[in-house]
């Protein structure tokens, strides 16, 4: 393809199109550097550096937004990043497959999520996960920024499709450190997100230990009252993973986890959505919006069975998933096991029933999971310097369920790595 | 009109030849200013495009900044967009500039014109040039701007817009007729009007301002003005119906060979029903200003060095708000001047049909039936002249 062997123009610059800015979408050009991949200083290269696109493109008026993120996804492509492979290479094989896929659906940069595991499994895997920022092309599709290790110091009794005889609890660090592995916790480390329950074993005084070393704490597969939940925040938990999934649910004498985003003493966390029409009402997804509109980040919780057709897959541990369209049960129960559906799929429903813009709602994809990563200005966002990740969102009256983004170009560090109207969509893959 | 009868008279002379670019005062107006502003985005395209410029022979385009052209250069935009006309080989060259103001700061005049214009058409940035107004020496910023150009042949084509006090470009009431490109202090008006750019704050608007001067304005081949609005009527009624004033900078086009002033309906409130109805005669009579520019004649480049500044010890970077002299004369034998390439006859008609016009008509006020016998005489006295 023409991208992979000539020479891509330096400056491009997207004209007639609608930018992501803030709360709205504004119509405004975007200058992108192939050469830096990141989103140009226009009036400054223009006016300082002589600058002049080398490339217009006229986007037809459709939206150019940042690329996705996803910060829980379990696999996908038939590749689970929970199974290790013979060989690192071999799994490091699957995983370039991953990236190139997800890139196909607009996420251009997630991170790589693990159910409940044996530290064997930590061990093997987790190195292979690490954020790629440094070595990473264009061609490789979607960026890891770290792994999302869910579990094993969760709840037994909110272990959803977890395996039981793998969780853990922590009484102190060395626990943590034994489980996922001394250089796996290190400063650089390739771990961005611990989901964890705080009540179980000593979590809460590992809190602290956790967020110094740069990792995200996220409370989640937990039975923590509301009063526990303050206390993990306050011990510096910023995040809750699948609100109302895989928790205590909201009680009116004790609200739970979900309470924390009524109280107002300290700052509200972050929380995952998946909005797949499975996982949650509709309902409970706009209380939750409604009452922490800044905080709440769109995941897709997605298996490595998105995208294969239905019937029986091997899940881990020698149990067995029955796909039924978008829905995943675990064999013999009705436990829902995780979500097929992609993230602009998230992002339409989101709109369709939360009321919010579509520039809110494509935040909760973008700026808001950046913002939670600690990478606003990088990730998840148009400013100048930001990394050139961009999704161009064609807008599209579905007769079935209205209004409907989809994903027709994705650019990975200003380089287009997909377009709907080329055929077969591959331009670099 | 007067062209077609001298050349009847005088066939032998080349001059007449090409009698639609008689040089004479354009007045045209228009009901409102989206229709003013489409007449002089027509006539700037019809000027590059006859103009056919090259990139060693490019196309030199004055520039201002503010509301009226803005409308201006949306329909550019549009233009440019529709595969109209390319920017490629014109080079501009902008009024003014702030002083201090941070080059992107969203109310500097290099943001304004990024981006409501240069962004959207094909310009090579290397062919523009705003003053800087954060140079350390601005006195030497100001004169190698007018070196520049000079350098480019001159400016062929001087857009403007005209404020309610009757400047042009940031020439106040007040400021040299003779004045080229400095440093200014604006006047206390134009810092409140302008504050409503900067947070309704009067201490927020610099004090100061780099701006061409009247003298740069009036060497450009064409001046056009765009003029819209009530606010500006009492400028347009100052610059058109009354004499050549400093304090009404506008009034100094009357002395220029080719001003072409647009202006909408409200801007004309002020100027006598009399005024409003000979200028659109002369239109309604069938001479229309987009094929009346002067002509485009080549014009060979005259270097001029921008003048070498010996640093002074002791001086600081930044001068006084005014400067008490004027930056570095140009030498007028160096100055690009278009007037080498006309002929005589040429010189003569202008002030005759411009100003002089001008000038009866407003003093004809007082009689009507003396205006008959000015315009009679106006006649023949141009007959005699040639």
């Amino acid at each position: 393809m023409p991208g992979k062997t000539t020479p891509a123009p330096r400056i491009t610059k997207f004209t007639n199109c609608r930018l992501v800015r803030g709360s709205s979408l504004i119509e405004q050009d975007l200058w992108i550097d192939s050469l830096t991949g990141k989103i140009l200083k226009d009036q400054e290269a223009f006016y300082e550096l002589h600058l002049s696109p080398d490339e217009i493109i006229d986007l037809g008026g459709r939206i150019l937004a940042p690329g996705l993120i996803d910060v829980q996804l379990n696999g996908a492509q038939g590749f689970d990043f929970s199974v290790p492979c013979d060989t690192k290479e071999e799994y490091d094989e699957g995983l370039r497959m991953v990236n190139r896929g997800l890139a196909r659906t607009g996420v251009t940069s997630y991170l790589p999520t693990l159910v409940s595991s044996t530290a064997e499994v930590y061990h093997k895997v987790l190195p292979s996960l690490g954020p790629t920022a440094k070595t990473h092309q264009p061609t490789d599709g979607a960026e890891s920024l770290g792994a999302h290790a869910e579990g094993p110091f969760i709840s037994p009794g909110r272990n959803g499709i977890h395996k039981s005889e793998v969780l853990r609890a922590a009484q102190t660090f060395e626990d943590l450190i034994t489980c996922y592995g001394k250089d796996n916790l290190d400063s650089s480390s390739p771990i961005k997100m611990i989901t964890a329950a705080p009540e179980v074993g000593n979590m809460m005084s590992q809190i602290p230990e956790i967020a110094k070393r740069d990792i995200i704490y996220a409370i989640g597969h937990s039975d923590a009252t509301y009063e526990q939940a303050v206390t993990a925040t306050h011990q510096g938990a910023t995040m809750i993973t699948h609100l109302f999934n895989a928790m205590r649910p909201f009680y009116h004498r004790n609200p739970g986890i979900f309470g924390l985003l009524g109280q107002s003493e300290r700052r509200r966390p972050y929380y995952g959505v998946i909005a797949d029409g499975i996982h949650l009402h509709p309902t409970s997804i706009k209380i939750a919006y409604n009452a922490h509109p800044e905080g709440l980040v769109l995941v897709t919780d997605a298996m490595r069975l998105c995208g294969l057709p239905d019937g029986v897959y091997e899940w881990t541990n020698g149990e067995r998933i029955v796909k039924t369209g978008a829905r995943l049960t675990l064999e013999g129960s009705d436990k829902i096991a995780g979500s097929s559906a992609t993230l602009i799929e998230c992002v339409n429903n989101f709109r369709r029933w939360s009321g919010a813009s579509t520039a809110q709602a494509i935040n909760a994809a973008t700026a808001v999971p950046a913002k939670l990563l600690g990478m606003q200005g990088v990730k998840g966002s148009l400013d100048a310097g930001a990394d050139a990740d961009l999704v161009v969102l064609g807008e599209s009256d579905d007769a079935y369920s209205g209004p409907t983004l989809t994903v027709d170009q994705v650019w990975k560090f200003g380089a287009k790595i997909f377009d709907s109207d080329v055929k077969g969509g591959g331009v670099a893959v | 009109m007067y062209g077609f009868l001298l050349s009847f008279a005088f066939p032998s002379l080349p001059f007449f030849a090409r009698n639609e670019l008689t040089p004479h005062r354009r007045v045209i107006i228009r009901e409102d200013p989206q229709e003013a502003s489409v007449y002089i985005a027509d006539y700037i395209v019809s000027r590059i495009k006859a103009f056919n410029p090259t990139e060693a022979h490019p196309f030199v385009l004055g520039l201002p900044t503010g509301s009226s052209p803005e409308i201006i250069y949306k329909i550019l935009v549009q233009r440019h967009r529709a595969g109209e006309i390319s920017f490629k080989n014109v080079v501009t060259f902008n009024m003014d500039e702030y002083v201090g103001l941070p080059r992107d700061h969203p109310e500097s005049y290099h943001s304004f014109m990024y981006k409501h214009f240069f962004s959207h058409v094909d310009i090579p940035p290397q062919n523009i040039h705003i003053l800087n107004g954060n140079a350390e020496d601005l006195t030497t910023e100001c004169a190698a701007f007018d070196a520049s150009i000079a350098r480019h042949g001159g400016i062929e084509l001087f857009l403007g817009g005209v404020g309610p006090d009757g400047h042009i470009a940031f020439n106040e009431p007040g400021s040299s007729l003779a004045s080229r490109t400095r440093v200014k202090t604006l006047a206390y008006d134009t810092i409140l009007a302008n504050s409503r750019f900067f947070d309704n704050d009067v201490n927020k608007v610099p004090r100061m301002a780099m701006t061409v001067g009247i003298q740069t304005i009036m060497d450009s081949r064409e001046v056009v003005i765009v003029a819209t609005g009530a606010h500006k009527a009492f400028a347009v009624q100052k610059g058109l119906e009354d004499g050549v004033n400093h304090m009404w900078t506008l009034s100094a086009l009357q002395l220029h060979p080719h001003p072409l002033v647009v202006c909408d309906r409200d801007a004309t409130l002020e100027l006598k029903v009399k005024t409003v109805r000979y200028f659109e005669s002369i239109e309604s009579a069938g001479t229309d200003a987009r094929t009346q520019g002067p002509a485009l004649v080549y014009r060979p480049r005259t270097y001029m060095p921008a003048p070498i500044v010996t640093k002074r010890t002791a001086a600081p970077p930044r001068q006084q708000p005014t400067p008490d002299r004027t930056p570095v004369k140009v030498p007028k034998d160096l100055r690009i001047n278009t007037e080498l390439h006309r002929t005589m006859e040429d010189d003569e008609l202008t002030p005759d049909s411009m100003s002089s016009r001008m000038v009866d008509s407003a003093i004809g006020g007082l009689d009507g039936a003396l205006k008959n016998d000015l315009i009679f005489d106006r006649m023949g006295a141009r007959m005699t002249a040639q």
